[in-house]
């Protein structure tokens, strides 16, 4: 096993660049499908909490 | 019935995905030796090729659902299609990044309209295309209709890209690993790329199928709204 020189001889900018680029690429994707299920559960909720209202002001 | 059945088989790919990204990058930065003619700039391949690879197979794939889905008005089919569009196009977009990345170290240049990386910017716009083509047309069928065409249109660009280092005097560098010759690289290296791979393919199960969830509840609310409106 060998330890990694952090610097990567000296092209650490485009090695970590690279692996930080993929690292954002990959949460950006998992924040956004995570926002998109939130907002069905929201949308779930939204038609019968207006439902429940409309009943109310008609009884 | 699939709907239930994907969520129950999502963490079956999740979870190894996760473990595999830890894995491979251990191989690729403790075990994987240093490169004699590039140092350790070569180490971008280990996200480079798994990425590059997934977005051209994820268009495929994409294609082949959506010609299904139109052929045999199969409406799963058609949104399995949406559904892997947007990871080709992360993975696409991360193959051109991270090229660029490698590209300047090795060649000395951020960029080149070589036959590679042109015809995998194509690629990317073909996924840009079909993402907008769907999203612009409300009718969910017209769009699944109207993507495939592009779809499967755009599948000639996949070959293009495998063979262009073949077929045209390209910067970029040949194939390092076929299918019927043994690979040119460490096998240390080989295996790092190949444990990224499989970490790549299966996190791209796990997100699709979630979006895939995603997409079948959007169509069936506003397919619900529709009706409500209807009556």
């Amino acid at each position: 096993m060998n330890w990694p020189d952090l610097s990567m001889g000296g092209y650490g900018f485009y090695v970590w660049g690279s692996y930080l680029f993929a690292l954002i690429a990959i949460v950006w994707e998992l924040v956004s499908l995570n926002h998109r299920k939130k907002a069905h559960a929201r949308e779930k909720v939204a038609p019968r909490i207006l439902r429940g209202s409309a009943n109310e002001t008609t009884s | 019935m699939f709907y239930p059945l994907a969520g129950k088989i999502i963490p079956w790919f999740a979870w190894p995905a996760g473990i595999l990204f830890a894995l491979g990058m251990f191989v690729g930065f403790f075990i994987a030796p240093t490169d004699f003619q590039q140092g350790d700039a070569y180490r971008i391949i280990f996200i480079h090729v798994p990425a590059s690879w997934l977005g051209m197979f994820l268009y495929i794939l994409m294609a082949l659902y959506a010609g299904v889905g139109w052929a045999f008005n199969a409406r799963l089919a058609s949104m399995m299609a949406s559904s892997l569009s947007i990871t080709g196009a992360m993975f696409t977009f991360l193959s051109l990044v991270t090229g660029a990345f490698w590209g300047k170290p090795t060649w000395g240049t951020w960029w080149v309209w070589d036959a590679r990386m042109t015809s995998t910017l194509i690629l990317l716009f073909l996924y840009i295309g079909f993402i907008s083509l769907q999203s612009s047309i409300d009718d969910p069928r017209r769009a699944d209709r109207a993507g495939a065409v592009l779809a499967l249109v755009g599948v000639i660009n996949v070959p293009i890209i495998y063979f262009s280092v073949q077929w045209w005097n390209t910067l970029h560098q040949g194939a390092t690993i076929r299918i019927l010759q043994k690979p040119t690289i460490h096998g240390s290296m080989l295996w790092a790329m190949l444990i990224m791979l499989a970490a790549c393919w299966l996190y791209s199960v796990a997100v699709v199928l979630i979006r895939l969830r995603c997409i079948i509840l959007e169509r069936e609310q506003s397919a619900n709204r529709f009706a409500e409106v209807a009556v």
